[in-house]
């Protein structure tokens, strides 16, 4: 095995730049920005940590790559390079959306923190070997969980990331269980090498047992019931901007792994491609092994998700039930394995957590003045933030499936999916009835959000809120991308579709 | 470059003026009004200009707007008389709605706001009409949604509108959850969204088993837009908009766009799903017919007026008749448009006053009010040779052919327009004008009429006087389309796309007789229905002037009170039972259907999310339980097997 | 019994004290100590499957070992973080007295 180390760097290099983003941005928090005022500060280092992604974008946009390192190890084709750059993008507006806070000091570190989980989703996007995977992934939720701790004036910061942490840890110990027994039946990580190893074994209960615990790792990451109990009570207690990227970032990386590892893993090697196994014995034998399961979390996750919603007061925590609800959505496309499952859910994880990282903004913005995220702070604001009530608006309406925003897309484009692959016999069709009927129950809930701020009375003495131009427009532009990406979803899965070709799923 | 392009500029230029109003004229009301004015009027223009210069046959424009694996779709116009008329109602009575919420609205402060969402709702309407295929429809179909909440709830302050229109927002999401799937299930099975495609491709023998359903759960979209039984409740709320809103929705375009999609997508529906289709329609006009006679709201009787209609046009499409469907509705939305528009006049000629028993004598007061109202109330009742006659007769003359039944039901409601309409005409036009003590209302009024004792007194000392042109004006225009709508050849033009074998009448005379030879019976049947209902509202309402209580107050009383001019007898026997009915039509209506189905549905919804919040403890080792208990039930789940 | 299944039991007889410990202990450190036994627990399969499977030579297995090691450590030092943050509010250490996020 050989390794030219040069051609590895310049294959990692979008990780390379943005891990030294991280580091400047630490670096100079600590030497010169150090005595300016917290704002500078978080504008100063905030550029910079923008700049970093940006230039990992560009470098990306411009160095397509298509390789395959150390035995999957580290895969770059056309479609991780995507995700990646949609990952970049969510990373940007966290951080855009991060520039206005004050709860913590430490902005050098909370900056290398993001950055460091931005690394993290986007080396796990290009594993294709067990042992990257579990790497990656507790390199994302390390961070994350010190993400939410970050507030230390607040008690319920400490409290969520706490809960997070360790609800994370033992899921994480699950995985790490599950993952040695597939190491053990197969004699491989390589997620290809797997597949072929296990493909004339059958399905015996020591696999199934590897497989449940995988897929419940997953289910952690995505919040999906019934291990989503740590969601709702991290998101309300997390500072927003760190509860906005645990929502979006992390979600996009996970459900991209988790189709990855459902396609190449469970079902055959990258070579052989997912239409041509599909008729296989074996597969048909895997696919009754977990389709099940995930059918089971899927219909849970959108019930209680959905439910639970309606009853909540605060507005962190509802968007948390809500986005247990949307992972419910998602699974549906997980369980279609096709290549246009993989698109349309991709798209969907990128345009709902660009949508939910403007929710979480405006949250931010309310939060700041009237010091909590209860419905009732939301009351009157159409007269007292005009832009910023009108992206709530576009949000939650995208949120709830309303057409042409980017949300409603979404949902077509991934029941449409999963009809086509169930088709002729329909078989995810009560899947999809039951999704769309849950849909309508979230209708409810988000109105409720909006009842709020355009009928319900200003509270006495309320004022006009100063927003920062900069927090206007960058929620304006999350509201532009997300009705755009409804408008004319091409742009995005015109390059999607294209990038699974190439990459040959 | 062809003509047919300049129907993207009639699609687009409502969409251009609401964004402009609402980015940069919001406080410039004339230039706003202007804007949106000049984009529907332009719009109209451009699509006469089409018709004439391109005609009548079906052509489609597209540019592809999608293509991703098997999901193609194009981003399109398809133009054909059905949707040409249907474009030309929208923009010609949308103009007129507009231009009279010029004066309408003229002190509302939220005057821009106003132009801009009526703007949207232009745009996401003439979306519907000119689509070429599903998925396009649907978006703006949830558009239409979108933008009638926020009209309906134009009045956000007043909490009723913002209820009204959450309701019906979240009662068009019912329906519009069966369309979607209805959508999928035909994408799925046809591989194809494109009208054009489908139509051509015998899609009912592609379906196989699953038309029927297909078909139906695609109903269920026009079920909420047109507001038909059992998804009905949301429209007579919905009055909570400004009136020349109620126009735009109950006339021309938003309960509209249900029945047109049907005749749009006619070629999906089977036999069984017609039948279907057709008692729905049925069943709604009945019911809203029986409603209207209770009201006393002049909007409210004008709203279930119009559900009865539509229930009228959709039975029209069940018969197999899409061809008279679209007919009604195309003099519906000219007579439909008058009225609520006279309606309007009124209410602001007495500030905001809108129970009939607190008006009378208007006809003195307002004659060009009056006199347009009293056509449009002939052309709904269906006077020969009125527009609402030959529409009506042609759908009353596909139930003769096909269904007896509904023919029988059809009649009924007939009779039932007339009377309630002449019920209305008589208490509110005729008669003297009432002062002295306000009347009884029914506790819903009394509910809200919070500040009402000081506007009582604005309105007492206050001499209605007419209208402005501005708003006379689109009433003399309404009331000349609504006169001679049923013999320009609307009828012919539907029926040469529907059934293009079929012999339809030409010239002038030809169609003023044809319902008399084509189909006697229905014809003779409409105008005794007509006869029927005028007689007994002249009866019971013609000398109403003197008596200032509402009949609402229940048959003892007012047998009583009224003694003087009502014929006791009568009383006592056709009108108590059919108060009865009425009444219990109501309580259904208030109670089993809005009451108890949706309150069930949210009841239960509510307290399961309550319930399951409790598993949500706080504390970190249950959540660890319950996530070891989840792994183990979906081990015991996979290995059980 | 061979060496395999032998190693198997144990490992998971590990993860079982491990899970038990979290679920059931109050102390925070403890829960975190229970989670670390079921890492090892996992770690302890990947040298069984590598020792007793087919390739030895090939080094998988122990490099996922020495991975995970690195990574519990981490963990723990993130978690010991956690819990002095928490220490610091609610002066105890206790999980099920950290309970003020519910619902």
């Amino acid at each position: 095995m050989n390794v030219s180390y040069l051609e590895l760097l310049k294959l990692a290099a979008p990780e390379t730049i943005v891990v030294l983003t991280a580091l400047a941005a630490l670096v100079v928090d600590l030497t010169s920005t150090r005595d300016l005022e917290a704002r500078f500060r978080f504008i100063i280092n905030g550029m910079i940590a923008c700049a970093g992604c940006v230039a990992a974008i560009v470098w990306m946009l411009v160095m397509p790559a298509h390789a395959n390192a150390l035995e999957g190890m580290f895969v770059v084709d056309p479609l991780t390079q995507v995700v990646k750059i949609a990952l970049l993008g969510l990373t940007l507006f966290t951080v855009l959306i991060s520039m206005d806070s004050t709860f913590t000091e430490h902005i050098g570190e909370y900056l290398a923190l993001i950055l460091l989980a931005a690394v993290g989703m986007m080396f796990l996007v290009s594993a294709e070997d067990i042992l990257m995977i579990f790497i990656s992934l507790e390199l994302t939720s390390l961070s994350l969980y010190i993400l939410a701790a970050f507030n230390k004036r607040d008690v319920n910061s400490a409290e969520a990331a706490l809960k997070y942490f360790l609800f994370g840890g033992m899921a994480a110990a699950f995985t790490l269980f599950g993952l040695s027994l597939l190491y053990g039946l197969s004699g491989a990580t390589n997620l290809g090498q797997i597949a072929a190893a296990l493909e004339d074994k059958g399905l015996d209960p020591l696999l199934i047992v590897a497989m449940v615990m995988i897929v419940l790792g997953f289910g952690f990451k995505v919040a999906a019931v019934p291990f989503h109990l740590w969601a709702p009570d991290a998101y309300q207690g997390a500072p927003t901007p760190s509860a906005a990227f645990i929502a979006s970032g992390s979600k996009v990386a996970s459900f991209f792994i988790f189709a990855k590892v459902m396609m190449i893993g469970f079902t055959g090697g990258e070579t052989n491609g997912v239409h041509e196994i599909a008729g296989s014995a074996a597969w048909q034998q895997f696919v009754s092994g977990w389709t099940p399961v995930v059918a089971v979390v899927a219909v849970l996750s959108m019930l209680l998700g959905n439910l639970v919603a309606i009853v909540q007061s605060s507005v962190k925590r509802l968007i948390a039930y809500s986005a247990i609800a949307h992972a419910g959505y998602m699974l549906i496309g997980v369980m279609a394995h096709s290549g246009e499952a993989v698109a349309s859910l991709v798209y969907y994880a990128v345009t709902y957590g660009l949508t939910t990282i403007g929710a979480f903004g405006v949250v931010a913005v309310v939060e700041a003045r009237s010091k909590d995220d209860q419905l009732a702070s939301f009351a009157g604001l159409s007269r007292r933030a005009p832009v910023v009530s009108l992206c709530m608006m576009i949000f939650m309406l995208s949120l709830a499936g309303i057409p042409p925003l980017a949300g409603f897309f979404g949902k077509f484009y991934v029941f449409a999916a999963a009809l086509k692959t169930g088709a002729p016999n329909l078989g995810l069709l009560w899947l999809v009835i039951l999704a769309i009927a849950m849909s309508a129950v979230s209708f409810y809930y988000y109105l409720q959000v909006l009842k709020q701020i355009y009928v319900a009375d200003m509270p006495a003495g309320a004022e006009e809120l100063r927003v920062p131009v900069l927090g206007q427009v960058v929620l304006g532009l999350i509201a532009v991308g997300v009705i755009l990406l409804g408008c004319a979803p091409n742009l995005l899965v015109g390059v999607l579709q294209a990038s699974i070709k190439a990459a040959g799923l | 470059m062809k003509v047919e392009a300049l129907t993207w500029l009639v699609l687009f230029l409502p969409l251009l003026a609401a964004g402009i109003i609402t980015l940069f004229t919001l406080r410039n009301k004339a230039v706003s009004a202007t804007l949106s004015i000049g984009a529907i009027v332009t719009g109209f223009v451009l699509t006469l200009a089409v018709i004439k210069f391109g005609g009548w046959d079906a052509r489609e424009l597209s540019v592809n707007w999608l293509s991703i694996g098997s999901l193609n779709v194009d981003f399109g116009l398809k133009l054909d008389a059905l949707s040409l008329m249907m474009l030309l109602i929208v923009t010609g009575v949308g103009s007129a709605i507009h231009i009279y919420s010029y004066g309408y609205m003229r002190d509302d402060p939220g005057f821009s706001r106003f132009f801009a969402c009526m703007s949207l709702f232009t745009f996401s309407m003439l979306g519907i009409v000119l689509a070429n295929n599903f998925l396009q429809m649907f978006i703006f179909w949830e558009l239409v949604g979108v933008s009638s909440y926020l009209l309906i709830g134009f009045w956000f302050e007043k909490p009723s509108a913002a209820d009204a229109a959450k309701k019906a927002f979240i009662t068009n999401r019912l329906g519009d959850l069966g369309f979607i799937l209805g959508i999928l299930i035909i994408f799925t099975a046809l591989g194809s969204l494109n009208f054009t495609v489908l139509e051509s491709g015998n899609s009912i023998a592609a379906l196989g088993g699953m038309a029927t359903l297909g078909g139906l759960l695609v109903f269920c979209g026009a079920i909420g837009k047109s507001a038909q039984f059992p998804l009905h409740v949301w429209l007579p709320d919905a009055m909570e908009g400004p009136t020349p809103v109620s126009a735009l929705i109950h006339a021309a375009t938003m309960v509209a766009a249900g029945v047109y999609m049907l005749c749009r997508v006619f070629f999906i529906f089977t036999p069984d799903a017609l039948t279907v289709i057709s008692w729905i329609g049925g069943i709604t006009a009945l019911l809203a017919a029986l409603i209207a006679v209770q009201q006393n709201d002049i909007k409210r009787i004008l709203a279930y007026s119009t559900l009865s209609q539509l229930g009228y046009m959709v039975m029209g499409v069940g018969l197999t008749a899409p061809e008279a469907g679209m007919f009604h509705l195309t003099t519906h939305a000219f007579f439909k448009a008058l009225l609520f528009l006279g309606a309007g006049s009124v209410i602001i000629a007495l500030h905001h006053e809108q129970d009939i028993w607190k008006m009378g004598g208007l006809r003195k007061k307002m004659p060009v009010t009056f006199w347009t109202f009293m056509v449009g109330t002939l052309a709904l009742a269906g006077v020969w040779p009125l527009s609402g006659f030959f529409s009506k007769d042609a759908i009353l003359a596909a139930a003769h052919e096909n269904n007896l039944l509904l023919f029988i039901l059809g009649v009924a409601v007939a009779a039932l327009t007339t009377f309630y309409m002449f019920r209305l005409v008589f208490v509110a036009f005729l008669g003297d004008r009432r002062t002295g003590v306000a009347p009884v209302s029914d506790s819903k009024e009394a509910a809200q009429a919070g500040d009402e004792s000081m506007r009582q007194a604005r309105r007492l000392s206050y001499e209605p006087h007419e209208s402005p042109g501005v708003v006379i004006w689109p009433l003399r225009i309404l009331a000349v389309a609504s006169v001679v709508g049923g013999v320009i050849g609307i009828e012919a033009l539907f029926g040469g796309m529907f059934k293009p074998d079929a012999a339809h009448p030409h010239g002038l005379l030809a169609q003023l007789v044809y319902p008399f030879q084509h189909a006697p019976v229905a014809a003779l049947s409409g105008l005794a229905a007509f006869a029927v209902g005028l007689f007994a509202a002249w009866k019971l309402y013609a000398n109403a002037k003197t008596d200032p209580l509402p009949d609402k107050l229940g048959a003892l009383s007012r047998a009583m009170a009224n003694r003087f001019y009502f014929d006791e007898i009568y009383e006592a026997t056709v009108i108590r039972i059919h108060d009865a009915i009425a009444a219990i039509a109501d309580w259904i209506d208030r109670w089993i259907i809005e009451g108890f189905c949706i309150g069930l549905v949210r009841g239960g919804t509510d307290l399961t999310g309550r319930a399951l919040r409790l598993v949500q403890t706080g504390n970190l080792q249950t959540y660890a339980f319950l996530f070891v208990l989840g792994v183990a039930v979906v081990l015991w789940f996979v290995l059980g097997k | 019994m061979t060496p395999l299944a032998g190693y198997l039991l144990l490992s998971a007889m590990l993860f079982a004290i491990g899970l038990a410990g979290a679920l059931t202990r109050r102390n925070a450190i403890i829960v975190l100590i229970g989670i670390e036994l079921m890492l090892n627990a996992a770690n302890l399969n990947f040298l069984a499957f590598w020792r007793f499977g087919e390739h030895p030579e090939a080094l998988a297995g122990i490099m996922f070992v020495i991975f995970s090691i690195g990574v519990a450590a981490a963990e723990a030092a993130v978690g010991l973080a956690l819990i002095i943050a928490i220490y610091r509010h609610y002066k105890t250490a206790n999980v099920d007295e950290v309970n003020s996020l519910k619902g």
